[in-house]
């Protein structure tokens, strides 16, 4: 708890200022009164009840960021390092800069961010673990990494880049607004450190001593409408129509008429690639495991899907093939274990797994979590019933069957619900690329390419060993036709998805045009593989081959089809641009972290680059 | 929900611990900060704060300052006194006083084979000024050679040179509180939010209160520039005719307070009829400023009810240095801007304690801003000290940046290096190492083990550091302010001073006079000197400066406070107490870019660094913002090269050459790069430092360069990463 220092100057002290009622975006500023419940409780911080007299303590609050004055010192950032202890690698407040214009007529402008507490907390609502509070006091959203998992969802859906994923101690925490320094009357470390002029703090919608404006954005920052943040800005000296940033992102910042308006993300095509290449080095990411668990839940669902509706509707030669069925349930079963254990093992702390439940209301995390363990169980419910149907011989005669059917009939609904809250997942605002429809018809489209796909291959091969009744021609067809149905829907969604982001203009355009230029050779096999596999299927389902030609048409349609899903995943992860505020040239550039990997400067803690990224 | 806690934890936020804090004042910068530093109940430092009350930072602090705390437990400290007999091979650790007896032995081996002169001591502007003072003594009262100086001749000689020319001495005669009064700024090759930022806050919240106009003059678009009414790019190495032609426009245009010139100045005849040769239209044709910009500001500047200029290493690292700071202070006399509020020509200074290595460590002269040259200066001194005035040379000797050459040729043999790192910070690297490599003897004395120094050394000395010692240091405003002892020395590391009085005690003549043991001791004698002089701290104290937060001298006994001015009387330290106005020709003698080497090079300090980052270096806090060196490069000139953003670039000089990670923008012009000073092996592989006739420092800011892709970026990305050992 810290407390104000002898002779504390006055600038570091909380203002008392007129505000108005309500924000700009007609949200009451006042979030508590003081007849609510809420206002009799006391704070308690490191265990000590706190109850501080200020006024306007249940008044939602914010920074003030004056762009004018900003000089890029990192005294904000540094005492906010030193107050809370960070390590070198992260930290909750950043400075980074856009630039423009040519010698001498040249502007910098750097942009000092942290968290921004806002009115629509994204990282609140899509936490699955409920780790995060808006807090009446102050209007402070904190979160608290004891209950944090680590799934890092909180930096995917906020587009200021506040949460910062610790990888070395497997959660995420973030900016606390210095609530500690409010309750004894102070401004944050931040802001009471700032030599420039430039940071401010106070009740949100008031404007600070000599400033003239009260701006929701300056260039460089996120649209502000997906969050309503309770920052505000002045930026009032005129700027350079196009600003640039130091980083390796490419995107720079324009405005449309010169001199006027706002200015908007374009794709910087200096910091584009300008010759095709394949870009495989940089296919790997973090985010493989969930590569992995994505296709392979993708698999199970449609796979499933396939097998016990293709028995209840008769698919010819199915019902005959129980030992193939058997074998299948449990392979099928024993996938999604693996897959949901990798994607467990993703999580910093994967054995807090039990409290990705905790935000049903809100995170499509929770939801698809509980709707993936719903089908689970259904599925595995079903597998034993249908595997050991002495598991249920003490019921009453029908009863049994009556319940394996019921569990069947109910994953056959839970399994596609599970890849609609999937997809829900990654339709974020934050985070252009990804957010568009095109995410469902690849989700549905690779369960129905490779669930299908799956089980015909299976078939087809257990047929050529003996294992199993051949694959009737019908059953290829009928099979064959749900792929192609799947490949269609796949393409249809990739075509209006490339289409779309060329015409997004933005960030989701620059991530195409990464896409196409330095991943485009991949992008363009991949588009290949997909048509392929496409003309495999169709002519493996026309001519029904048997034995060894089918268990070999079969599985080469899967692995063709199954390996364009998996690049085509992966590219899906390592494209996405969030609309994260601009680097500096070293600090929060993405490309000189992976450079600092590559040549062991990481190696040193105190570049501030961590080895590990995963 | 989105309020409710129910069920929630209590908040948990980062707790220090902190029982105790301690006043100090911070070890970088000249600015002066006064700082405390937090104790946990272990007694260890873990934070760190700015003094609310204390007028120079007023609570603030800047990032380097925030985090100083973390200096006590930096990596790379040495622990222990390190010796060897030749430097290829390992250190082996020894006691003190076999390391202490083998310093004695080697200074007496080669003074008595090869003359007094021939061991070398250079020193720094980082310890306490007790300790600068024990050092000349030991220097000029035992050892007795005439080649000690300090590395303030690499960053603060020229200011030192323009003031003694002008004023008579040596002296700031502004203060910060000045920005509360002026009436016009000029900043002249001074980027502030970088190199001292709480001043920048000092300098911006006046500004904020009172709007005064802003002129800045650097080559580069800084953010000062950025904050400026006025910027003018200059061409390098131009600022005399600059100022010429300032002083041209407000003589002609009866802008002068020729009151003040009559009565305070002298040879303002000579002056004028060379200021006549100055005018703007000539002066713009060699600066790249046009004529009306220069009427312009000379008009702001004459026009205004007091106005004042400051400079850093812009003007001083120049061949012109000493005559760009005597050409400040010809603009400020002939506009009466000397020594009243607002008025002044006010050098920021480099290092923490840079000022009190030119008032108090006898390297240009004798303690207290006496002169070798003046026959009762060395009496005094002499029978104060108890030494034969004999003893003491009649004229000072070489500057360090004449020192190395004079190694490199055979006249000097021994050196002994005290908090300096010239293999980082001397301009031509490859020089350096060669020149190194010659000492027959090389002691450093240094906080750190790792100081890329140190790989020459024979004996290395393990030195406290900061506030595991105690003492003063006096900042850029001349304010003398204390540094409390805030945790014990690391290691068998100890302080400056108990190491000089330990050397002392190793000469006859040193066990004849008084080396006081204790830092209080050698303050109380400062002060005896002190008495009458123009840097008089004869009423300070500990306790007081503590309690003052820092006290400006002259503070004779009696006064209760410090002088925030000098020469508020009009009078100077010449004999005549006049000021003197010099005339100042100028002619271009810099390296200046050609088709070989097409552009210039210019260096600079970041915000995140000091000096060769052997501390900044190691704290990832600060080193993260640039942990690996950089060139500004402009974009247009990158593109004829086939130079992208964000690639390592060759570049070239006369001297050598360097491998440098590139960073487009347009801050810099199309005929100039620049790249930060603070890294090993990079840019002083091409800097020329040409030196400055008059102060003997060297010319960092201005050479000629060619640049050009790094053919192998793999290799050139291992060969720098290569010369990051921190």
């Amino acid at each position: 708890m810290q407390q104000p220092r002898p002779d504390e100057p006055d600038y570091a002290f909380l203002p008392r200022r007129p505000a108005p009622e309500r924000s700009r975006w007609g949200t009451p500023i006042e979030l508590a009164r003081p007849e609510d419940p809420v206002a009799r409780e006391p704070l308690r911080i490191n265990g000590r009840e706190s109850r501080s007299d200020n006024p306007d303590r249940y008044r939602q609050h914010g920074f003030y960021f004056n762009a004018d004055n900003c000089i890029g010192c990192h005294a904000c950032e540094t005492a906010c390092a030193e107050k809370n202890g960070l390590p070198p690698y992260l930290a909750y407040r950043s400075v980074g800069y856009v630039e423009g214009g040519t010698w001498p007529a040249y502007r910098r402008i750097n942009i000092s961010m942290a968290c921004n507490h806002c009115e629509n907390p994204v990282c609140l609502k899509g936490c699955p673990t409920r780790a995060y509070t808006k807090y009446a006091e102050y209007g402070a959203v904190l979160q608290d990494p004891d209950i944090c998992f680590g799934c890092g969802y909180c930096t995917w859906v906020c587009p200021y880049n506040a949460p910062q994923l610790d990888l070395e101690r497997g959660h995420v925490h973030k900016c606390n607004m210095c609530i500690d320094r409010l309750e004894a009357g102070l401004k944050p470390a931040c802001v009471a450190a700032c030599l420039g002029g430039a940071l401010d703090f106070g009740v949100i919608e008031t404007v600070p001593e000599n400033r003239v404006q009260c701006e929701a954005a300056i260039p460089g920052f996120p649209d502000p409408a997906i969050t309503r943040p309770n920052i505000r800005f002045q930026q009032a000296a005129s700027t350079p129509d196009e600003l640039a940033r130091p980083d390796s992102v490419p995107v720079r910042y324009v405005r449309e008429t010169p001199g006027q308006g706002e200015h908007r993300p374009r794709p910087d095509p200096l910091k584009l690639s300008r010759r095709r290449g394949w870009g495989l080095g940089r296919l790997r990411s973090r985010e493989d495991p969930l590569v992995v668990f994505t296709l392979a839940t993708q698999l199970v669902v449609g796979a499933f899907l396939a097998l016990f509706l293709g028995e209840r509707l008769g698919l010819p030669g199915l019902g005959a093939a129980e030992a193939l069925r058997h074998g299948l349930l449990a392979g099928l079963f024993a996938l999604q274990t693996l897959a949901i254990a990798l994607s467990t093992l993703h999580l910093g702390r994967p054995h807090r797994f039990y409290r990705a439940f905790n935000n049903l209301r809100w995170s499509p995390v929770s939801r698809e979590v509980a709707s993936l363990a719903v089908f689970y169980n259904l599925m595995g419910g079903y597998m034993v019933l249908e595997l050991f149907p002495a598991v249920a011989a003490w019921l009453p005669a029908g009863w049994g069957a009556a319940l394996r059917e019921g569990l069947g009939w109910a994953a056959t609904l839970a399994g596609p619900a599970t890849l609609w809250f999937m997809h829900r997942i990654y339709r974020i605002p934050a985070r252009p690329f990804w957010n568009h429809w095109q995410v469902l018809t690849a989700f549905y489209g690779s369960a129905l390419v490779l669930g299908p796909l799956a089980v015909l291959a299976a078939w087809a091969l257990a047929a050529a060993a003996g294992l199993a009744p051949s694959v009737p021609g019908p059953a290829q067809s009928m099979l064959g036709l749900a792929a192609l149905a799947g490949l269609g829907l796949e393409g249809f969604g990739l075509w209006r998805h490339a289409r779309a982001m060329r015409r997004e203009g933005g960030l989701g355009t620059a991530a195409h045009l990464e896409q196409t230029t330095r991943f485009g050779w991949t992008y363009l096999a991949r588009n290949g593989a997909l048509v392929l596999a496409a003309g495999l299927v169709a002519t493996l389902a026309w001519m029904a081959p048997t034995g060894a030609a089918a268990a070999a048409g079969w599985t080469a349609a899967l692995f063709l089809a199954g390996a364009a899903e998996l690049v085509g995943r992966a590219l899906f992860y390592v494209l996405v641009i969030p609309t994260t505020m601009p680097g500096a040239f070293f600090w929060k550039n993405p490309g000189f972290q992976d450079h600092a990997r590559a040549v062991g400067l990481a190696r040193m803690p105190q570049v501030g680059v961590l080895e590990r990224t995963h | 929900m989105l309020f409710g806690r129910r069920n929630k934890n209590p908040i948990r936020l980062h707790d220090k611990g902190v029982v105790e804090w301690r006043y100090t004042t911070c070890g970088y910068c000249s600015t002066g900060c006064s700082i405390e530093v937090g104790l946990d109940r272990e007694g260890r430092p873990v934070s760190a704060r700015g003094v609310g009350g204390a007028d120079v930072n007023r609570g603030k602090l800047c990032l380097k300052g925030i985090l100083e705390y973390e200096l006590f437990r930096t990596p790379g400290r040495g622990a222990h006194p390190l010796m060897r007999a030749h430097r290829t091979e390992p250190f082996r650790r020894v006691s003190w006083d076999e390391a202490l007896d083998r310093v004695a032995e080697e200074i007496k081996r080669i003074q008595a084979r090869y003359g007094r002169d021939a061991f070398a001591i250079v020193s720094t502007g980082q310890i306490m000024t007790e300790e600068f003072y024990t050092l000349g003594k030991l220097a000029r009262g035992v050892i007795g050679t005439n080649n000690y100086d300090g590395n303030t001749t690499l960053c603060m000689s020229s200011a030192v040179s323009g003031y003694k020319r002008s004023f008579g001495s040596d002296g700031p005669p502004g203060c910060y509180e000045d920005f509360e009064h002026t009436g016009c700024l000029i900043a002249v090759g001074s980027n502030l939010p970088e190199q001292h930022p709480v001043i920048y806050w000092r300098m911006r919240e006046a500004r904020e209160r009172r709007g005064f106009p802003l002129i800045v003059i650097d080559p580069r678009v800084t953010m000062l520039a950025q904050q400026a009414d006025l910027h003018l790019a200059i061409r390098p190495g131009t600022d005399v005719v600059l100022f010429n032609a300032l002083a041209h426009v407000v003589l002609k245009e009866g802008l002068a307070d020729m009151d003040y010139v009559r009565r305070h100045t002298t040879g303002f005849d000579e002056f004028a009829a060379e200021i006549e040769r100055w005018d703007p239209d000539r002066a713009a044709r060699v600066t790249g400023i046009d004529a009306d910009t220069i009427r312009h500001v000379a008009r702001t500047f004459g026009q205004a009810p007091a106005a004042m200029v400051i400079w850093t290493m812009g003007i001083n690292q120049s061949t012109h240095g000493s005559d760009g700071v005597v050409a400040i202070n010809n603009l400020c006399l002939i506009t009466g801007n000397v020594g009243k509020p607002g008025g002044s020509p006010l050098s920021i200074t480099g290092q923490c304690n840079a000022m009190g290595t030119r008032e108090w460590s006898s390297c240009s002269g004798l303690p207290g801003y006496r002169l070798l040259e003046n026959p009762a200066h060395r009496e005094e001194i002499a029978r104060f000290w108890g030494v034969d005035p004999e003893f003491f040379p009649k004229r000072r000797g070489m500057f360090m940046t004449d020192i190395f050459p004079a190694i490199e040729t055979g006249r000097v043999k021994g050196l002994w290096l005290i908090a300096t790192n010239p293999m980082t910070s001397m301009p031509n690297t490859e020089r350096i190492r060669r020149t190194l490599e010659k000492l027959e003897f090389l002691v450093v004395q240094d906080a750190y083990e790792d100081v890329e120094t140190n790989q020459y050394s024979h004996v290395y000395l393990p030195a406290a550091l900061w506030a595991e010692k105690e003492g003063v240091f006096t900042n850029t405003e001349r304010r003398v302010n204390l540094i409390r002892n805030v945790c014990p020395p690391y290691g068998e590391s100890k302080p400056d001073l108990w190491i000089f009085n330990q050397i002392a005690r190793r000469f006859e003549q040193g066990r004849r006079m008084r080396f006081p043991e204790t830092p209080r001791q050698v303050f109380e004698e400062m002060k005896q000197l002190s008495r009458g002089r123009l840097v008089d701290i004869s009423g300070m104290s500990y306790e007081r400066i503590e309690a003052q937060r820092g006290i400006q001298w002259p503070c004779p006994e009696g006064q209760e406070k410090g002088s925030p001015r000098l020469y508020t009387d009009g009078r100077f330290q010449h004999p005549d107490g006049k000021a003197k106005l010099i005339p100042l020709p100028w002619e271009d003698d810099n390296e200046r870019p050609d088709e070989e080497y097409p552009f210039w090079l210019n260096t600079g300090r970041v915000v995140e660094h000091f000096h060769t980052r052997t501390r900044t270096g190691k704290i990832g806090n600060l080193n993260r913002f640039s942990p690996t060196p950089y060139m500004e490069m402009n974009p247009d000139a990158a593109r004829e090269l086939g130079i992208e953003h964000m690639s390592y670039a060759r570049v070239t000089s006369r001297r050598g050459d360097a491998v440098v990670l590139v960073q487009l923008t347009h801050r810099v012009p199309r005929d100039m790069v620049f790249i930060p000073f603070h890294f090993h092996d990079c840019v002083n592989r091409l800097t020329l430092g040409l030196l400055d006739p008059h102060s003997r420092q060297p010319a960092y800011k201005q050479c000629a360069v060619r640049v050009e892709p790094a053919p192998d970026q793999e290799a050139a990305a291992r060969r720098n990463a290569a010369a990051r050992a921190y």
